[in-house]
């Protein structure tokens, strides 16, 4: 983003809330409901960044919600704790405490489970705080008497009161988490984030731990709810106990998805929305209490419908009237002038290896006596298998040889039964997959698994940000400009993949066969010593293999590359050495003129027919 | 308002209530040491008194909510095992059997058309929704089924507020069940005994219509592999319709049987649906024996636990969802597949 | 008329083109082989042609309706029947559970007796679960449920694959007696012996496109082409 626009989006916003006093009553809205507005606004910050940007639907947010509020209510009133900023800040820490341990569980499994245990969890709290904790809680009477906020700034105190004193309070708060949430989502970890939401299998394959950052996302969205829980306590001037029920998760989810899920302001004009109607369908249509049928029925319509809720709706039609004609699709042989383009530059747009490995020589992998047994079946027995440095070797095999399950064991994605691998001396069984990228070997798949949301240069910035900064950090601030290499690594991959001329275009909008060179380009941003390549010609029409050899053969210069493909010519085009696979055991190595002439590879694969 | 000590579906201990009470429990009492013993080290002793009777008749309740729970459960484990979809309106359709029941009950008088019509309506909701709603959504990302069965679910319950308002009906039980039954130790209204009674009937029919019919057979085929029953000739979308159907009728069922024990609002679904997610986490997803067994188990451990502390029930439960979660990640009889 | 002509058929796995232009033609009574190594696209043509892939162009006409683009339920009941190469067998249904259900929704169905007849063990295994089979048993299963609905073809992918072989000897056999009778099947393998044994006429794959067409008996004196497109 060019520097100027950089604070466009948080100067919008404070002027947006500077100018709010003046505006929103005469549209009807109480100083009350406004002040609510912003509290649910700031709780459903957090629940976004877990939501729309890491893809984890939570049905418990009221769970950190309540008790953020309730600490903090329970220091102000029963313990007399004289400072409220200080005592929401308590209560936003107990809550993000708290979501530490929950998550611990609750993020062991994903997508439906997933909601099913928050919905859970909101159920528990909810009961734990009216029975057993009452006597902290005040039970089902909640606990009143908590104090507006008032700052002593030596020469002067200002006091909050009611009404729009308090709004400005509430303001400069959802002001700071709006900031914040725009800082966290810029970052690194906002951008990994986005990632784990298209598609985590592969953000763990180039080198992130995903869980960590699960983890972080689900303590981040605790730390916005307890807080916000304890502005509900301030704005009521009492904290009620309905803050734990699951109608308010509830009641958060929706209004999330009527403003716009991923937008960080959807939870505000959600709730602005939902608040707004829910006073005006009372008072003005006199509907009384059918004003949540009339919300949820919109709900149902915008889910159904408009899948990027209100603020989705709005940057659609934006794009419609803003660029009418719809760029056309990319065609085969758009793609293909991409390679005609700064062929000279191969040697040159090479990834620098942080890794001396391919100065090396003498194997850099070494498999030994390598099985895999799945119950009654022996689908690799043992192999011993070793590529050298600087090697392009090719795996090929009949039906039923276990290629791919070999290819498994070597990036670690299933454990062998017996055996070891070395990797540049190391052992490796048994490892992670995100480990041994980390370590320097990765692979690209034979369906592509790319981040489908993202552009072409986040999908590369996402693994370049694996390879700078290893496995996993919470440089949750910083700016991604400020990563050293980072610009450069992203530029470089662009150019050894033929994509630099779309870097920005979203993944779903390219071609086939860019799709497929991103897909090797992801592998290649790690900066690996070892690259794998499951059948990277698959699904390719005639003249992209051709074009596919091409790049793959430059890719390879000065790399150590293992590719499993099953057309043959371009696979012996390729390869300088051949490993034959039959019935999960290596028949026979060489050089692919060796391999062909050999009488027993050829009855391999046909079968003993030819006499 | 919900008030968390009467969950609306725990059934209550009438023990107290019977009339020739006081004798008969002052002769079996039992003292129980209970060692509260956390990290090797004991915590202190309390002294529990356990009335047998209380005892009983609580396992007695935890069996009559366990088979409840197994009911509804297993209506949302085949929905959710054969389309993949998880029904956040179940809850709601369990709400739903319960006043459609009523509704027929103050035009006919009759339990059985009450249940009857219930069970049939909630159906009827059911097919609609699948037909209408959710057959669009196969192929949209999990978060947005449970978004727009959740939304479904909302109306479905604000819908019965406007119609019959936020104030509990009650439908009175069949006059072949009222009343109090003695068994010897202790005395039990009558209907929640039929109640286990009716409920073990219907488990019994869904498990011959799933092991013994031929739409069983498909069903349970379509939960293994529904592209594979496709390709044999029959027509997957009809049956994922049937399927939700006998789901929602599950709940519907289990709605209005269960309407006489407690009284009926809007929102009686809400606990249920919790309780519901439970079982199948524990019992394992798309298992009907696994709903079953969830459903026990998470009956009497709400009963149980009621008898010591009420507060504590949902802690617990959800205690032993961890616990199978960290333990058999697929829940006890479940297989991988879904997730 | 051919009993089925296939023509122009595009084939996708998302934006993974795998099929080129694929075209063929089966005759009545005929067996006809579709080779190929690997990942050439055989399963993926049987896919096509049974609705569980959705093509994206071509024709795919049976006794002169096309059916490309139906669903499977309705390519089956128009007479078509595929035998996949993963069996997928109903585990949690029994042996004869699986034929039944297979036969639900045929017009003009094989009598049970006639299918214990063909595969004897089946009738001894007619109550196991479909778990508890042997691979060959599994495999004469999948047959069985094919033809239970009497079709007009049956789409056979890779069935002798990973099965010892004595059994598929005996499934050779089987499939030799059905031929016999006048059944109709398109076989998709790798095992060259076995095809040779069964099949007429054979299209050679590869990369997706059809690259060869002729009369089995005539293959093995074309090395060359065996060793170009299915060796290597």
């Amino acid at each position: 983003m060019p520097k100027r626009r950089r604070y466009l989006i948080e100067m919008f916003t404070a002027a947006g809330l500077i100018v709010a006093p003046f505006i929103l009553p005469h549209l009807g809205f109480a100083p009350n409901t406004v002040n609510r507005i912003l509290v649910w606004g700031l709780f459903g910050i957090g629940f976004d960044i877990l939501f729309g940007y890491c893809g984890l639907l939570s049905f418990g947010q009221s769970a950190f919600f309540g008790t953020g509020g309730f600490v903090a209510a329970y220091l102000l009133t029963r313990a007399g704790f004289p400072n409220v900023l200080l005592a929401l800040v308590i209560g936003m820490i107990a809550a993000a405490a708290v979501s530490y341990l929950v998550g611990l569980v609750a993020l062991r499994r994903t997508g439906i489970y997933f909601a099913m245990i928050t919905v859970a969890i909101a159920e528990v709290f909810f009961f734990v705080e009216f029975n057993p904790l009452s006597a902290f809680t005040g039970g089902e009477n909640g606990l009143p008497g908590v104090p507006m906020p008032s700052f002593n700034l030596g020469f002067a105190t200002l006091r909050f009161s009611d009404g729009w004193s308090l709004y400005q309070f509430l303001a400069v708060c959802y002001f700071i988490g709006i900031v914040i949430a725009l800082r966290i989502v810029r970052s690194p970890v906002g951008a990994i984030l986005s990632a784990i939401r298209d598609n985590p299998l592969r953000a763990q394959a180039i080198g992130h731990n995903i869980h960590g950052y699960k983890l972080a996302a689900f303590v981040i969205a605790a730390a916005y709810a307890g807080f916000a829980g304890g502005l509900l306590g301030v704005l009521q001037a009492f904290m009620p106990p309905d803050a734990f029920t699951f109608e308010t998760s509830g009641q958060l989810v929706m209004q999330t998805a009527i403003g716009g899920i991923g937008t960080l302001f959807g939870p505000l004009l959600g709730a602005a929305v939902w608040l707004f109607l829910q006073d005006f369908l009372q008072s003005a249509l006199n509907l009384g209490a059918a004003w949540k049928l009339v919300l949820g029925t919109v709900f149902v319509l915008l889910v159904t419908f408009l899948r990027r809720g209100l603020i989705g709706g709005l940057k659609d039609l934006y794009e419609l009237v803003a660029h009418p004609k719809k760029p056309a699709e990319p065609t085969e042989a758009a793609s293909l002038s991409d390679f005609s383009a700064a062929a000279g530059s191969d040697a040159a747009a090479m990834v620098p290896h942080k890794r001396a490995a391919d100065r090396g020589s003498g194997p850099i992998l070494q498999a030994s006596g390598l099985s895999k047994q799945y119950g009654g079946l022996r689908a690799n027995s043992d192999i011993n298998f070793t590529v050298n440095h600087g090697e392009l070797r090719g795996i090929i095999g009949p039906n039923g040889a276990g290629k791919s399950t070999f290819f498994k064991m070597l990036t670690c994605e299933i454990p062998p039964t017996s055996g070891k691998i070395l990797f540049e001396g190391r052992d490796i069984t048994g490892k992670s997959v995100t480990d041994v990228c980390q370590l320097g070997l990765t692979k690209s798949y034979q369906v592509n698994q790319l981040f489908t949301e993202l552009t072409v240069r986040q999908n590369l910035t996402v693994a370049v940000l694996a390879d700078l900064r290893g496995k996993f950090r919470l440089d949750l601030f910083r700016d991604p400009e400020s990563i050293p290499g980072l610009k450069e690594q992203v530029e470089q991959t662009l150019q050894l993949v033929r994509l630099a001329g779309r870097p920005d275009t979203k993944v779903s909008d390219l071609a086939y066969g860019e799709k497929r060179r991103l897909e090797i380009g992801l592998a290649l941003a790690t900066s690996p010593s070892l690259l794998l390549l499951d059948e990277p010609l698959a699904g390719m029409s005639p003249q992209e293999r051709q074009e596919t050899v091409k790049l793959l053969k430059s890719i390879g210069q000065g790399r150590t590359m293992i590719v499993i493909d099953h057309d043959m010519d371009a696979l012996f085009e390729l390869a300088e050495r051949v490993t034959v696979l039959q019935e999960g055991r290596v028949l026979v190595e060489g050089t692919p003129d060796e391999i062909k002439a050999n009488p027993a590879v050829q009855e391999a694969y046909l079968g003993g027919v030819l006499e | 308002m919900r008030s968390a000590a009467s969950s609306a579906t725990i059934p209550e201990i009438d023990a107290t209530q019977a009339p020739r009470a006081d004798h008969c429990r002052q002769r079996r009492f039992a003292y129980f040491h209970i060692n509260v013993i956390a990290k090797g080290r004991r915590f202190g002793r309390h002294i529990v008194m356990v009335n047998w009777a209380n005892f009983v008749s609580q396992v007695f309740n935890g069996l009559a909510l366990g088979a409840l729970l197994a009911l509804i459960s297993s209506g949302l484990t085949i929905i959710y095992g054969t389309l993949g979809v998880l029904n956040l309106a179940h809850g709601a359709m369990f709400m739903l059997g319960g006043y459609a029941g009523y509704v027929a009950y103050t035009y006919t008088g009759s339990f059985i058309v009450a249940v009857a019509a219930g069970s049939l309506f909630v159906a009827l909701v059911g097919i609609l929704m699948e037909r209408i709603i959710i057959r669009h959504f196969y192929d949209r990302p999990h978060e947005d089924q449970l978004l727009v069965t959740f939304g479904l679910g909302i109306v479905f319950v604000e819908l019965a507020r406007l119609v019959f308002g936020s104030q509990s009906q009650i439908v009175p039980a069949p006059p072949l069940f009222a009343g109090i039954t003695s068994l010897g130790f202790m005395f039990y209204p009558t209907y929640r005994l039929a109640v286990v009674g009716i409920i073990a009937v219907a488990l019994t029919v869904l498990f011959v219509v799933l092991y013994r019919t031929r739409i069983g057979m498909i069903v349970r085929a379509g939960i293994e592999d529904s592209v594979m029953v496709d390709a044999l000739g029959i027509n997957v979308y009809r049956v994922f319709m049937i399927v939700f159907g006998i789901g929602a009728m599950a709940a519907g069922f289990a709605g209005i049987v269960n309407a006489p024990v407690v009284s009926l609002t809007p929102g009686i679904g809400d606990d249920i649906l919790v309780q519901t997610f439970v079982v199948v986490v524990i019992g394992g997803v798309g298992s009907f024996p696994g709903a079953v067994l969830g459903g026990l188990i998470a009956g009497e451990i709400i009963s149980i636990t009621s008898m010591f502390n009420p507060g504590y029930a949902y802690v617990m439960l959800f205690a032993a969802m961890t616990v199978v979660l960290v333990v058999r990640p697929y829940g006890l009889l479940g297989t991988k597949g879904r997730e | 008329m051919s009993l089925l002509e296939v023509s122009g058929l595009n084939a996708y796995y998302g934006d993974s083109h795998i099929l080129f232009d694929v075209a063929m033609r089966v005759e009545r009574h005929e067996v006809v082989a579709l080779l190929g190594r690997n990942g050439a696209g055989k399963s993926t043509t049987l896919k096509s042609l049974m609705g569980v892939v959705t093509p994206k162009t071509g024709k795919v006409v049976l006794d002169g309706i096309d059916l490309a683009g139906a669903k499977s339920h309705v390519i089956a009941r128009a007479g078509m029947q595929l035998v996949p190469e993963d069996r997928r067998i109903f585990g949690s249904l029994s042996v004869e559970e699986n034929i039944i259900l297979a036969g639900l929704t045929a017009s003009g169905k094989w009598p049970l007796e006639r299918i214990y007849d063909m595969f004897p063990r089946l009738k001894e295994r007619r109550s196991s679960s479909g778990t508890d089979l042997s691979g060959g048993e599994q495999q004469m299963l999948a047959i069985a449920r094919a033809l239970v609905r009497d079709p007009k073809i049956i789409l056979l992918d890779e069935p002798f694959e990973g099965l010892a072989p004595v059994i598929v000897r005996d499934l050779v056999h089987a499939c030799r007696e059905l031929a016999a009778a006048g059944q109709t099947i398109v076989l998709v393998e790798q095992n060259l012996a076995a095809t040779l044994a069964l099949a007429s006429r054979l299209y050679i794959i590869n990369n997706g496109h059809i690259v060869h067409e002729g009369p089995a008996g005539e293959i093995k004196a074309q090395p060359e082409i065996l060793q170009r497109y299915l060796g290597v």
